[in-house]
């Protein structure tokens, strides 16, 4: 299934998720059970919207039409190589904050490592800001993209399907770590 | 699904306190009243020796005097493991008819319901949509329907509370588009979703809850702390005795939500004033817990406070001012209480009655799924084939082959839950995947789970060489449990924890101190400068006393000396929680 075909999209990397959500939302209304239509349908309808709407599956798919291949492996942009260890570093702290956390037995033990999640959220927060930012330089290079046409530009496209894919693993772990940060603080 | 436009569908709030049934009447939902003009009924039933059953006030009128049931909720589609021996081994309540399953006195709850509306509406009713708390398992919504066919009705659709909240909001909406979070805190279970409206599609995005949170807590730990005052223990009362307590908990709670104080008062017993500065010490561990939830939302939907549009607060628990302090500092944002907070769900629950009868046109909603769905693999890890916050109906497959020659079948165990363990999971049950004869690797048997839009589970396999599809029911698990091992189970753990408890005592006091002699340490450079002078030598002396303990490996003195030190530390430890917490708050304020 295409699901650009199947969204009656245009094959074009550079789309408003505004669009695309409409697309799906329109079709999906349409093709729910509840609305007289059929279970099989409103499952390809939304599994198609799934594709299109965030920017690295919409890339991924892409580069599928275009002959090229999404591997996971290979070269990725040089300012994201700086990532890998304070990444690394600031989860592996919240891990350590978490399970001590949750063997704390006294008031006091537990409000001395308290003290310490201000300064592990600031840390978060920064990577996750920063990352946010790479994400935007990448999407940002889409509509050169469909200027030169896929095909020209596959090496690129594969390299910006790679930043993708780690900065947005990058991003759900830290969000998740925040929140297992709150998690802990609120189990009391 | 083709439904007749004459027929009428009913939306029934089961909830856990209070139910209520709505009905769409020239495209508004209205709720339905009794004779009386009552439009919420108790969810309370009575049964008398001769099988007489009596709902709602009635029930409720004997409170105190006969055994009456209520929260039945609470225990719907539970195992006798997880109901606080409310439960039976056969998950059975006791009544003084005789003993009833949690589905059947629901049931006489919505035959009440369903009365109520007949007679309102010169109709016979037939058709139903009920609604559940989002966090409900498949276990849980199978059993709601199950109450439903026993009252004769034909429960066309399950729908999340929350959800249904969000419906009875944007119904007058449906030309906005906007990110709402619903906070529902009912009786006996709390949810909170995040939604997107827009064009008349109600789009879930995430659920989050808990179904042991409610009002029901509030009234149990106001009677518990009074019980404690007047040197009773509420756990060890007749359950009499316990009722009384219980229902003066809820009476003082409206009066303290109400008037800002109120006094628990239990003739001959004792009398004990509470502030809300009292109720909200009690309340805060709850408070926490659903903070918790309320974050996991928001992440799951992958949205900040600052995103939403609007938090929608409905629930009768809603009414208490801590829980609104609570919601409002969380979400950064005054909370929505347009809602009626008992009225909201039933609306909702006759808004989506009205889209399946085909009285409520443009409006469609897409539900979720609140928990993962998953397989247990070889390693006893959970192998989630559904995560959760998917949009139902959904489905996901995944094949499953012979490991030895000639193997008949392989037993698959069904779990949901969000934990990597499967054992720390909720197991649906179990099914048999049958194998044809043949060689090892040879036999291909896909299995499908779907889950449709009520939120419950059917599974179906397909040999993939013969193309032959067998419907697989998955057998409840608590089947499978043997009474009488687990009573040996227990029985042995206690004797083997009795033998070495001085032991364990020790060590436990032993690791408590070796945390809190270093946290000491800490803490005094980072606030003793708060602590004036006995406060400092009092925590000094204190862990002094513990070192002096552990050194000389007696149990009882270490344990004291340890209470002592942590009670010394208690201004300390609350100076450093209140820092972070300003520290926290105040940088993600912006």
């Amino acid at each position: 299934m295409d699901p650009y075909v199947r969204l009656g999209l245009p094959l074009q990397l550079d789309l408003d998720l505004e669009v695309i959500a409409g697309a799906a939302r329109e079709l999906a209304k349409a093709a729910h059970p509840d609305a007289g239509g059929d279970a099989q349908q409103f499952a390809e309808v939304r599994k198609a919207g799934d594709l299109l709407k965030a920017p690295v599956s919409r890339l991924k798919v892409a580069l599928e039409l275009a002959g090229g291949d999404a591997a996971e492996r290979g070269s990725v942009p040089s300012e994201l190589m700086d990532f890998f260890s304070p990444v690394a570093g600031v989860l592996e702290e919240v891990g350590a904050f978490v399970s001590e956390r949750a063997q704390a037995m006294s008031g006091l033990g537990k409000a001395v490592l308290d003290a310490k999640v201000p300064v592990l959220k600031g840390k978060l927060e920064l990577l996750i800001e920063s990352l946010g930012g790479i994400e935007t330089d990448q999407v940002g290079r889409f509509q050169g993209f469909d200027d030169r046409g896929w095909e020209s530009c596959i090496d690129e496209m594969g390299e910006a399907f790679r930043a993708l894919l780690f900065v947005g693993k990058w991003l759900a772990q830290l969000r998740e770590a925040t929140g297992k940060i709150f998690e802990a603080l609120l189990a009391g | 699904m083709s439904v007749g436009v004459s027929e009428v569908i009913v939306g029934i709030d089961l909830g856990t306190t209070q139910s209520a049934v709505a009905v769409v009447d020239s495209g508004f939902p209205i709720l339905l009243a009794d004779e009386q003009g009552r439009s919420l009924t108790p969810s309370a039933v009575w049964y008398g020796a001769n099988g007489e059953v009596e709902v709602g006030y009635e029930a409720l009128h004997r409170s105190g005097v006969d055994a009456i049931i209520t929260s039945v909720k609470s225990v719907m589609g539970r195992r006798a493991a997880e109901a606080e021996g409310r439960l039976d081994a056969e998950g059975r309540l006791e009544t003084d008819a005789g003993k009833r399953s949690p589905e059947e006195i629901s049931s006489e709850i919505l035959k009440k319901l369903k009365g109520v509306a007949e007679s309102r509406l010169e109709t016979e009713v037939s058709k139903v949509v009920i609604t559940v708390p989002a966090y409900f398992n498949d276990g849980q919504r199978a059993a709601t329907k199950k109450a439903g066919e026993l009252a004769g009705l034909e429960v066309v659709r399950i729908v999340s509370e929350p959800t249904a909240a969000a419906l009875s909001y944007g119904l007058d909406r449906l030309k906005e588009k906007a990110r709402v979070a619903v906070f529902d805190l009912g009786g006996g279970t709390f949810d909170v979703s995040v939604l997107e409206m827009r064009e008349g599609v109600f789009e879930v995005a995430s659920t989050a809850g808990d179904t042991q949170l409610g009002g029901d807590d509030f009234d149990q730990v106001i009677a518990a702390s009074a019980a404690a005052s007047f040197g009773l223990d509420l756990s060890e009362m007749e359950e009499m005795e316990r009722v009384r307590f219980v229902n003066e908990g809820r009476r003082v709670k409206h009066q303290l939500s109400e008037e800002g104080k109120g006094v628990f008062r239990i003739p001959f017993t004792g009398e004990l004033a509470l502030s809300v500065a009292d109720f909200d010490v009690l309340l805060a561990p709850f408070l926490d817990r659903m903070e918790s939830a309320c974050r996991r939302a928001m992440l799951d939907a992958k949205i900040e406070s600052g995103d939403l549009d609007a938090v929608v607060m409905v629930g009768g628990s809603s009414r208490i001012p801590a829980v609104k302090e609570r919601v409002k500092r969380v979400f950064a944002r005054e909370p929505d209480l347009s809602q009626h907070p008992d009225e909201a769900i039933a609306r909702g629950a006759a808004i989506q009655a009205g889209i399946l009868s085909g009285t409520v046109r443009e409006v469609l909603l897409l539900d979720v799924t609140p928990l993962s769905l998953g397989i247990e693999t070889m390693g006893g890890l959970m192998n989630v084939l559904i995560s959760r916050n998917t949009t139902i109906p959904c489905k996901a497959g995944e094949m499953f082959t012979n490991a030895v020659d000639g193997q008949k079948s392989m037993k698959v165990r069904v779990l949901q839950g969000e934990r990597e363990l499967a054992s720390d999971n909720w197991e649906l049950g179990a099914f048999e995947v049958p194998f044809k004869p043949s060689r090892r690797g040879q036999a291909r048997v896909g299995v499908e789970f779907r889950i449709d839009a009520d939120g419950i589970l059917s599974v179906l396999a397909r040999d993939v060489a013969t193309n032959e599809d067998v419907v697989i029911q998955v057998g409840s698990a608590a089947v499978d449990v043997n009474e009488a091992k687990v009573e040996q189970m227990v029985s042995e753990s206690v004797e083997f924890a009795f033998e070495d408890m001085n032991a364990r005592v020790f060590e436990e006091a032993r690791l408590k101190a070796n945390e809190l002699i270093p946290a000491v340490e800490v803490a005094l450079e980072q606030a003793g400068d708060i602590l004036d002078k006995d406060e400092l030598r009092e925590i000094e002396h204190s862990r002094d006393q513990v070192v002096a303990a552990i050194v000389a490996g007696e149990v009882a003195p270490l344990k004291a000396a340890v209470e002592e030190l942590d009670k010394a530390t208690e201004v300390l430890a609350a100076v450093l929680v209140d820092r972070a917490t300003q520290a926290l708050f105040s940088d993600s304020q912006d």
